[in-house]
């Protein structure tokens, strides 16, 4: 947040549009540390202006077909590729059905012509904690699919991001694909946030609750932190208590007080507090009156 | 460096691009289009504003090379949309009937955006303009006139809006 | 006299459709062939002494012509005092102040080199805060203040980090005070704001080897950049030359001298060639200027009744590390202190103080919004604390024209204006009295509020204006004036002026659209909301002027006494004979007999302005009278408060001006809705922010958030008053200021309205309007929470 490019240009990198994935994945091996992968160029570009990432190659994986695919299939889940964007995400109503909160998150990200550009899973490997789509994406619960030299992996959507602009990506590893498992029919999930007055969101919270005898809840905060936290107190009162309005203020107030909040440039950890009961409360009221 | 093919405004240009070129200075620098501004670089204004193969994108956040190939048009290439009268836009007229434009800077990407808005939905919702203009700024604070601007359009654009994106070149 | 019709209508913008087809061409848009690039290095220390700038390691980058430094180029330039190094020498003062330049043939080569520019600096003592700057064992930014060459109206204190100290004494003020039923006491605090011009501050320069400087820049006052340059430079006024196309906003925040003086130098230190330099949004932030905080302590008493006796009010101006024009905002500050008020004791003290963080200068208002955010406050705390209604408060303290003093000791004039008109257009378009439609939602409130202001431009007794009519052979019209052209019109409406003059169409009348000071006509600057009224005047004389020519030959040709002919309709009417009528475009090249015979030659109209009754102010009293005009006029808004999340809402905004005489309906429109949403972003959401090494840690617009179409209200109504100022063209006051002044205070009376809440400091983010709420109406806040359903309208379309 604190920074800003005095820089109009670009530092200087070779440029590669590799047509299908074997020839990333070599690009990706052969430079590795010197590369960075390029889906809309949002975040990267906009990194590279203020000198704060300078990749001797730039790997644009756009070109590359099966990154491109938006799939949902019914009781398996939803693949989301590297290449697809905030605004094809938005427009799903797959995704709007069954992912909800994913939907909220990305359809008031930043601006149309933003959303046109960034990928989703661009916005997730940037790691920048004032980004609106990690937050639902932990919420909703899946994996990133990796591609590297030494094999395929899957890692837990919880667990990628590691710290701020921190993600467990090596260097010569690529995202094909983020893959959200099959929503239960009893889910409801939403993304609240606070953004008056900004560009980021100050606070969010994506919830999603599976109702049933035995509700599943989670409750991941995102804004308030140096990366999306959840509250495990207040998903616990979620899922145990009973639904009413006590039950709903008393998991807000046990989430303002167990989320860590920071104080930065966009607002104080108090003011923060104040905004994770808040969004808490409202999430957690349109949850339970769908 | 490498050479390369984009077409802007209905003209194909030929240039030799570098690789960490961006879009924004291939049309201001190279090719002389002066209309898409910047002020701020970093993709919060707006002001970089251009279609490239028919998407509004902050052109300060393309690189030049991803255009080869493909479609530029700003504002110098709208044209005219069959509304009939001294080769401005519907929404240009607008523009200068309701003083939608003080300093100027940020108008060519209202224009070009409110535009391309009315072009695929003839009659947007205030919600839906709001939506649209998002990512601009106005600091002269013309936003009631750009309302006022589009709404002028919606109400007497009986006409279909022509579909083609690039009318004949300037 | 006027004979035509185009005052008075909405004339669309001349330069309407160079801007909606993107052909205006800017500052930004020029280099010429040959142009280099220049980069800054600025300091990383907020105040240090540079003990080393080793530029070896730049100057081997390829491309790189030349790395400038102070030492190159020892000249000092300022507003009001030169306390401004080119580039810095000796030591720097803030976080961000440039030390170095790099010009290269390449932008790519000058950006590279200026990462190699390597600095050594000795820290010295710093200070932040202005109350503190202020203290005599304060850190001293300006050892040599003493030297610095300052204009006579100022009082700069050497040995201590004033820049400025004015002093208002208007009656007995501690008399007053305890004289008064009901004391107001409190303190305000205005965060420092950005200009954000959307076009950055950029310069292309040009020292000639025949020895002129030619410049193109993104300026508003080209003439008072030239002054500056052939003042400090060492320079005849003729061998500069100063260009400005189109500019992309300035808002007070390019009135001055920007970096020509500096991209100049560099220009002939590199051997003659031309050098550009353009800011990155980054850089504007935080090494350009911006606007002043303040902290203002004021003291307040007024009677039972409501009659304000005794106003006393200190503004202490964090001027950062070069004053410039802060100097005169803080005086201006002083000297509006008492708005639209007849106060019988005022005293005001108003320190514009240096400080180690970015240097400030004018901001659209001019101090007026800073000192209008504590005066209406207080008036409307006056009346809740007395239980009188604020209408009624104020307009038993209204100044009267013809009658009333000011509290600078001038008697306002019969055709001042009308206070009390505007302030009741003001509550019946408000609709003052009529309950708010009910809030949208159980956990927020709905109120109105509004507040007056009063503005008249800041500038200097002899500050003039010029213009030339030139007609062409088919007499149109070249209209050549200095005030300058970025948004607000202005050329627009003094065509009207010109065309209705002649009694021709007003598509006949061209005002340039860009400025030369070798070409265009002198104007002191195009700040303070004046252009109208001294160009405008400058304007109608020089037609004078042209018709007074016109008629002498038409006179002389038609052997017919001059005051039988009148120029009208684009002709030299004859009374009674209209047949003996002759077309303008038959005189004003001379007239040609039937045989050839020719008398006279082509008209040139020429006329200025100048206030005549406008003197200095007292250096110890502050009295005289400072400006040329006062515009009354005011802000009413209804305003919908969140009280779970403290964010504020403006429902409808209402802006009612007494402008005299509205010359252009759509001009004045939109500068009042422009102005409103400019008025209204500052007050809900910009503020410069500084880390407590004076960086600004905001220096961008994600950071510095700008009103956006979603932001400003779904109603707006402008609308004004017009009594005429006989002095003024067509009876014309300015406005260009007047509509952002009393913004903040009517947003923030809303909430007092309702709740009870007072804010004192600007901006009220959400944030801020949460912790009041909390603090001092805790039960609204519970209550609050307790309704809290979280449905919302929803502001966005989801797709």
């Amino acid at each position: 947040m604190s920074f800003g490019s005095p820089y109009f240009t670009l530092p200087e990198f070779t440029y590669h549009h590799p047509n299908n994935l074997e020839e990333a994945m070599r690009l990706l091996k052969t430079h590795g540390e010197e590369a960075k992968v390029m889906g809309g160029g949002v975040g990267l570009l906009a990194f590279m202006k203020e000198r704060l990432m300078s990749p001797a190659h730039v790997i644009d994986i756009k070109g590359i077909r099966e990154l491109k695919e938006l799939k949902y299939t019914s009781g398996i889940g939803l693949s989301i590729g590297a290449c697809v964007t905030l605004a094809e995400v938005a427009q799903s109503d797959a995704v709007k059905h069954h992912y909800t909160a994913l939907h909220e998150a990305v359809s008031g990200a930043a601006d149309p012509m933003i959303r046109g550009r960034a990928t989703l899973v661009g916005n997730l490997c940037e790691a920048i904690p004032w980004v609106d789509s990690p937050p639902a994406l932990i919420a909703l619960g899946g994996a990133v699919r990796v591609n590297g030299p030494r094999g395929g992996r899957e890692v837990d959507l919880g667990n990628f991001i590691r710290g701020p602009v921190d993600i467990d990506l090596q260097p010569d590893e690529l995202v094909t694909h983020l893959v959200l498992s099959e929503s239960p029919p009893s889910r409801r999930s939403t993304f609240q946030k606070f953004s008056v007055g900004s560009e980021f969101s100050v606070a969010s919270v994506a919830a999603s609750v599976v109702l049933g005898r035995r509700r599943e809840v989670r409750l991941v905060y995102g804004g308030v932190s140096s990366t999306p936290l959840r509250s495990l107190e207040a998903e616990k009162v979620v899922a145990e208590g009973e639904v009413s309005e006590a039950m709903i203020q008393k998991a807000a107030h046990v989430a303002s007080r167990s989320v860590q909040c920071v104080s930065d440039v966009l607002a104080s950890a108090d003011y923060r507090r104040h905004l994770v009961q808040v969004l808490t409360t409202k999430a957690l009221k349109r949850v339970f009156e769908r | 460096m490498r050479e390369s093919e984009v077409k802007v405004n209905g003209q194909i240009r030929m240039r030799e691009m570098k690789d960490n070129e961006l879009l924004l200075d291939l049309l201001r620098d190279r090719l002389e289009v002066k209309s898409v501004k910047a002020a701020c670089w970093r993709g919060e204004c707006g002001l970089c504003t251009v279609l490239l193969n028919g998407e509004l994108v902050k052109s300060c956040l393309v690189l030049a090379v991803e255009a080869s190939g493909g479609e530029v048009v700003t504002v110098e290439g709208i044209g005219e949309d069959g509304s009939g009268g001294g080769g401005l836009t519907a929404i240009q007229r607008a523009f200068m009937e309701h003083g939608a434009s003080q300093c100027g800077f940020c108008t060519p990407a209202f224009v070009l955006t409110t535009h391309e808005l009315l072009r695929r939905n003839p009659s947007p919702t205030e919600s839906e303009l709001t939506e649209a203009v998002s990512g601009l700024i106005c600091r002269c604070g013309t936003y009631n006139q750009i309302r006022e601007a589009v709404a002028a359009v919606k109400a007497h654009d009986k006409r279909s809006v022509s579909k083609k994106l690039v009318e004949s070149t300037r | 006299m006027s004979n035509g019709e185009a005052v008075g209508r909405a004339v669309t913008p001349q330069d309407a459709s160079l801007k909606v087809t993107g052909t205006a061409v800017y500052t930004y848009d020029c280099s010429i062939p040959g142009t280099l690039h220049a980069k800054l290095v600025t300091s990383t220390m907020p105040h240090a002494r540079i003990t080393r700038i080793d530029t070896t390691a730049s100057k081997a980058v390829p491309g790189v012509v030349a790395v400038l430094t102070g030492q190159d180029m020892p000249f000092r330039v300022g507003m009001y005092a030169g306390d401004r190094d080119l580039l810095a020498v000796e030591k720097v003062r803030w976080s961000g102040h440039p030390v170095a330049m790099v010009v290269a043939e390449t932008l790519e080569g000058a950006e590279r080199a200026s990462e190699l520019v390597n600095i050594e600096y000795e820290s010295l003592p710093t200070v932040f805060d202005p109350v503190e700057a202020m203290k005599p064992e304060a850190p001293l930014l300006h050892e040599k203040m003493g030297e610095y060459r300052h204009a006579p109206a100022f009082n700069p204190i050497p040995g201590t980090n004033i820049a400025n100290k004015f002093t208002l004494i208007h009656g007995d003020v501690e008399r007053g005070l305890k004289e008064a039923d009901e004391v107001i006491d409190d303190e305000f605090v205005v965060s420092h704001v950005s200009h954000a011009y959307m076009e950055t501050q950029n310069v292309v320069a040009h020292w000639m080897r025949d020895g002129t400087v030619e410049i193109w820049t993104s300026c508003q006052s080209p003439f008072i950049v030239r002054q500056i340059m052939a003042e400090s430079l060492g320079i005849p006024y003729n061998k500069i030359v100063i260009k400005t196309p189109f500019v992309g906003g300035g808002f007070g925040g390019k009135a001055g001298l920007g970096w020509e003086a500096l991209v100049a130098m560099a220009s002939k230190l590199v051997g003659c060639r031309p050098v550009k330099l353009v800011l990155s949004r980054k850089e504007n932030f935080s090494s350009g200027a911006s606007r002043e905080g303040v902290v203002a302590h004021v003291r307040a008493g007024f009677k039972r009744d409501g009659r304000c006796l005794a106003y006393k009010v200190r503004f202490v101006l964090d001027a950062g590390a070069y004053a410039d024009y802060t100097v005169n905002v803080g005086r201006a500050m002083g000297y509006s202190a008492e708005g639209v008020y007849e106060i019988p004791n005022v005293y005001c003290e108003s320190y514009a103080v240096y400080t180690n963080k970015i240097p400030t200068t004018a901001m659209r208002g001019f101090g007026y919004a800073e000192s209008n955010w504590v005066l209406e406050q207080v008036f409307e705390r006056a009346a809740k604390k007395l239980g009188i209604d604020s209408a009624v408060l104020r307009r038993m303290n209204l100044l009267k024209p013809g009658e009333s003093h000011t509290a600078t000791g001038e008697k306002l004039r019969e055709d001042v204006g009308d206070p009390r008109k505007v302030l009741q257009t003001l509550l019946k378009e408000l609709g003052w009295g009529e309950k708010s439609s009910p809030p949208s939602q159980s956990w927020k409130i709905r109120s109105k509020g509004f507040a007056l202001c009063v503005k008249g431009p800041s500038q200097p007794p002899n500050a003039s204006a010029s213009a030339i009519v030139k007609f062409n052979e088919d007499a149109t019209i070249d209209l050549v004036v200095g005030t300058g052209n970025f948004g607000q019109g202005t050329v627009t409406a003094l065509s009207q002026l010109v065309a209705d003059q002649f009694g021709i169409s007003v598509e006949r009348v061209r005002v340039d659209l860009t400025r030369d000071t070798s070409k265009s006509a002198y104007t002191w600057q195009t700040v303070g909301s004046r252009g109208l009224f001294t160009d405008g005047t400058a304007s109608l004389r020089a037609c004078e002027d042209a018709k007074r020519q016109i008629t002498d030959l038409a006179s002389q040709v038609l052997r017919i006494p001059g005051e039988q002919l009148e120029v009208s309709e684009g002709e030299v009417k004859v009374k009674g004979r209209p047949w003996m009528n002759i077309r303008l475009k038959d005189i004003v090249f001379g007239y040609v007999y039937p045989n050839g015979n020719t008398v006279g030659g082509p008209i040139i109209g020429r006329g200025y302005f100048s206030s005549s009754l406008t003197t200095y102010l007292d250096p110890t009293t502050g009295q005289g009278i400072p400006t040329i005009f006062h515009t009354f006029g005011g802000t009413a808004v209804e305003v919908e408060l969140d009280l779970v999340t403290g964010s504020i809402e403006v429902q409808k905004a209402v802006q009612v001006f007494d402008v005299g005489k509205a010359i252009n309906p759509l001009l004045l429109r939109m500068q009042l809705d422009g102005g409103f949403v400019m008025g209204m972003s500052i007050a809900l959401f910009e503020q410069v922010k500084f880390d407590d090494q004076g960086w600004v840690v905001n220096p961008n617009f994600s950071g510095y958030y700008i009103a956006r179409m979603k932001d400003i209200p779904k109603e707006f109504v402008a609308a004004f008053v017009e009594t005429p100022q006989f002095d003024g063209p067509m009876g014309a006051r300015g406005i260009g200021e007047l509509s952002m002044i009393s913004v903040a205070s009517a947003i923030s009376n809303a909430i007092l309205e309702a709740t009870g809440i007072k804010l004192n400091n600007l901006p009220m983010n959400p944030e801020t309007v949460w912790r009041a709420i909390k603090e001092q109406r805790p039960d609204l806040l519970t209550k609050a929470m307790e309704s809290y359903s979280g449905v919302e309208t929803p502001l966005r379309v989801t797709s």
